[in-house]
């Protein structure tokens, strides 16, 4: 089966998943990024509040000595409040004037000037890395005297709580993602399955097997559309066994006044008569011969085509030996009619099949042989059992038929380019549609010498796994 | 010879009986089954060629009627169905043979000569093919009126061969046949004696034919 959508079609699937799958294309992004907000936000402020810790300290250092502000900073004390494990962290104090009372005067040049009891935090650089600072005004001497602190630090534990903060939104936005587009593949799939069983149900569908569709387990949806098709396939049976009916019917009604004629056609022949009208008696005599054996063929095909559907007629235990020797009395004088030596290799071929239509597929073998094959020569019913195999053969040594008309030679109502028998062409076909029925595999080609032509029919042996044809 | 011919389809039936009465036998035609009983006890037949496809009572039934009424008469079907079903239920019934439509002439009078043998070889009566003769009673052949010499073997093979007379006789059926032989003497054994046997037969204008790899045929040289 090819692909079920091909391009310019419309694939319930991919509807189904699109419309399943691209919201979680825009939501699980922004969702990451809300995540992404929500777990940053505290990190940054926590370290905010370290800085602003270091400065609350810095002011309570800061001496008001008559009017003038002094940081009376210890070495020690400078580097108790610079100490940090991650970052390199600096920090400056200036008088309200902004000339520098203590700490890194270039920090201090940063700095904006803040209101008194105020808080601004800013990105800078000092001397040449990034860093995050803190500045305060703090309220020095005299009312309207400001004191501006400057804490500042790296931005390592600021970039690793970025990358916490960034992991855990991926994290959270993975165990969302992945379980929905699986989910939603896994449904979609597992919603759509009883449509692809139905679908291949009707694919092995043949013309000889129109078997309704299993509508169990199909989904309501489907199994209307189902149901549609099983009366579809209803109506069809119907009329195919109806037209087999029909073909049959003809072919019996057919047979007696075929018989009438081939009596009286022979009776005239050997009667009397007047030289003028033989080659005429003879004519009609051969017309009704071809008739005979035209009804007798389709009769044969429309039962092929019944037995195949009719469960009531299972194959039966039989021996192409034996089979083969009973139809030998039947050929055995058009053979000689014919002109030809008719022969017979028998050895057991057990296998499961139907016997009638078996020896009609022999006939056709053999009469094919008389047909095409002329006067003169050997025709050998060959039975063998073989590698599994039962084969049955029919092989002569006439002119047999060149390679490129083997494949035409199957067609129904085909004929061999130089044909000259009566044969309608039906025979191969027949050969062809009886094998298949019994799940035997029919081939063509020249005889044991290279000479002539030999048609092969390989049958599974009995017991040796299943035999009836798809 | 003397048929009685059952078959409803009137241009069949005409064609047959006049088959027959070419050949100088005697054959009276029936269209319908339900007379057949009566028609046996009344008159002397050698055969009954009994269509299955009757209107009233069909072929089967009318051949369980005659069967029922203790008739022995050789009986041969004509049927337009070949299936199974009909092969075995007719044969069941007691049928002595079958033909399906269309059949050529030949072979039906070829088939009721043979069935028409046979029975009378179950009586104790001579057979007889072509100017071959043989007395079953006395296991004595003759051609024409001239005795031939056949050994015991040879007595059994064309007694089995005349019964069987336009039929290929499959070689093991001979070596089950011949006391002293089995499925282990040789083909050529078989062929040497048959053979032996052509050469003394066929001048009775019979032919023995062998039918490569399966068995031998006795037809008479000019059939029907």
């Amino acid at each position: 089966m090819s692909g079920p959508a091909r391009s310019g079609s419309s694939s319930l699937r991919r509807v189904l998943l699109v419309w399943l799958l691209l919201p979680l294309i825009g939501l699980v992004p922004l969702t990451a990024l809300l995540v992404y907000g929500l777990a940053l936000r505290p990190a940054l402020d926590a370290l905010d509040h370290a800085l602003t810790d270091t400065a609350v300290a810095l002011a309570q250092i800061i001496v008001i000595d008559q009017g003038r502000a002094t940081l009376p900073l210890s070495e020690q004390t400078a580097r108790a409040l610079r100490a940090d494990l991650i970052d390199e962290t600096a920090f400056a104090v200036g008088d309200p004037q902004g000339r520098p009372l203590g700490g890194n005067a270039a920090l201090l040049a940063l700095a904006p000037s803040v209101p008194a009891g105020q808080w601004q935090f800013f990105d800078a650089t000092l001397e040449g890395r990034p860093v995050h600072a803190a500045a305060h005004g703090h309220p020095c001497g005299e009312p309207a005297q400001i004191c501006t602190i400057v804490v500042a630090e790296t931005l390592g534990k600021q970039a690793a709580a970025k990358r916490a903060a960034l992991l855990g939104a991926l994290v959270g936005a993975a165990a969302i993602a992945l379980p929905l587009v699986g989910l939603a593949t896994f449904a979609v799939g597992r919603a759509l399955r009883p449509l692809r069983r139905a679908a291949a149900d009707v694919e092995s569908l043949t013309p000889q097997r129109l078997e309704p569709v299993d509508a169990r387990g199909v989904p309501r949806e489907i199994a209307a559309f189902v149901h549609a098709l099983n009366g579809l396939l209803a109506r069809l049976r119907l009329a195919a066994s109806a037209q087999r009916a029909f073909v049959s019917d003809a072919a019996h009604q057919l047979r007696t006044p075929l018989a009438v004629m081939r009596v009286e056609a022979a009776e005239a022949l050997t009667a009397h008569h007047a030289p003028e009208v033989h080659a005429s008696l003879e004519r009609l005599h051969a017309a009704a011969e071809r008739g005979s054996h035209l009804a007798q063929q389709l009769l044969t095909l429309a039962r092929a085509e019944g037995m195949s559907l009719d469960p009531s007629m299972p194959m039966r235990p039989l021996d192409l030996e034996s089979l083969a020797a009973s139809v030998a009395n039947r050929w055995l004088q058009p053979s000689l009619d014919a002109g030809q030596d008719l022969g017979f290799d028998l050895e057991p071929a057990p296998i499961d099949g139907y016997a009638t239509l078996l020896e009609e597929l022999l006939g056709n073998l053999i009469h094919n042989a008389i047909e095409y094959a002329g006067a003169g020569t050997r025709v050998t019913v060959r039975t063998r059992s073989t590698a599994g195999r039962a084969v049955l053969s029919v092989e002569d040594d006439g002119p047999g038929v060149d390679a490129q008309e083997v494949d035409e030679l199957w067609q129904r109502f085909r004929r061999g380019r130089d044909a000259r028998g009566s044969g309608s062409g039906l025979g191969l076909a027949i050969v062809a549609d009886i094998a298949r029925l019994h799940g035997a595999t029919a081939t063509l080609g020249p005889g044991e010498s290279g000479r002539g032509l030999r048609v092969s029919v390989s049958f599974a042996l009995a017991g040796t796994g299943d035999r009836r044809a798809s | 010879m003397h048929i009685l011919l059952v078959e409803d389809d009137e241009p069949l039936a005409l064609s047959l009986a006049s088959a027959m009465r070419t050949r100088g036998w005697r054959a009276d035609v029936s269209g319908r089954g339900e007379p057949v009983a009566a028609s046996l006890l009344k008159d002397d037949y050698d055969a009954l060629v009994l269509d299955i496809g009757l209107p009233g009572i069909d072929g089967l039934e009318t051949l369980r009627r005659i069967r029922a009424q203790g008739s022995f008469l050789p009986v041969l079907m004509l049927t337009a169905r070949d299936t199974v079903e009909d092969r075995v239920t007719g044969l069941e019934d007691g049928a002595d043979d079958y033909l399906v439509k269309p059949f050529a002439i030949s072979e039906l009078l070829a088939r009721i000569r043979a069935l028409v043998r046979r029975h009378e070889f179950r009586r104790g009566e001579s057979i007889a093919l072509a100017a071959l003769r043989f007395d079953a009673g006395a296991r004595r052949a003759y051609i024409g009126e001239r005795p031939i010499r056949l050994s015991a073997r040879e007595c059994i093979v064309l007694q089995y061969l005349l019964l069987k007379t336009g039929q290929i006789v499959p070689r093991d059926q001979f070596a089950a046949l011949i006391p002293g032989w089995d499925a282990a003497t040789s083909d050529n054994a078989l062929e040497l004696l048959m053979s032996r046997l052509r050469a003394k037969i066929e001048p009775g204008g019979v032919r023995l034919r062998t039918v490569r790899g399966l068995g031998y045929l006795l037809e008479p040289i000019a059939p029907a």
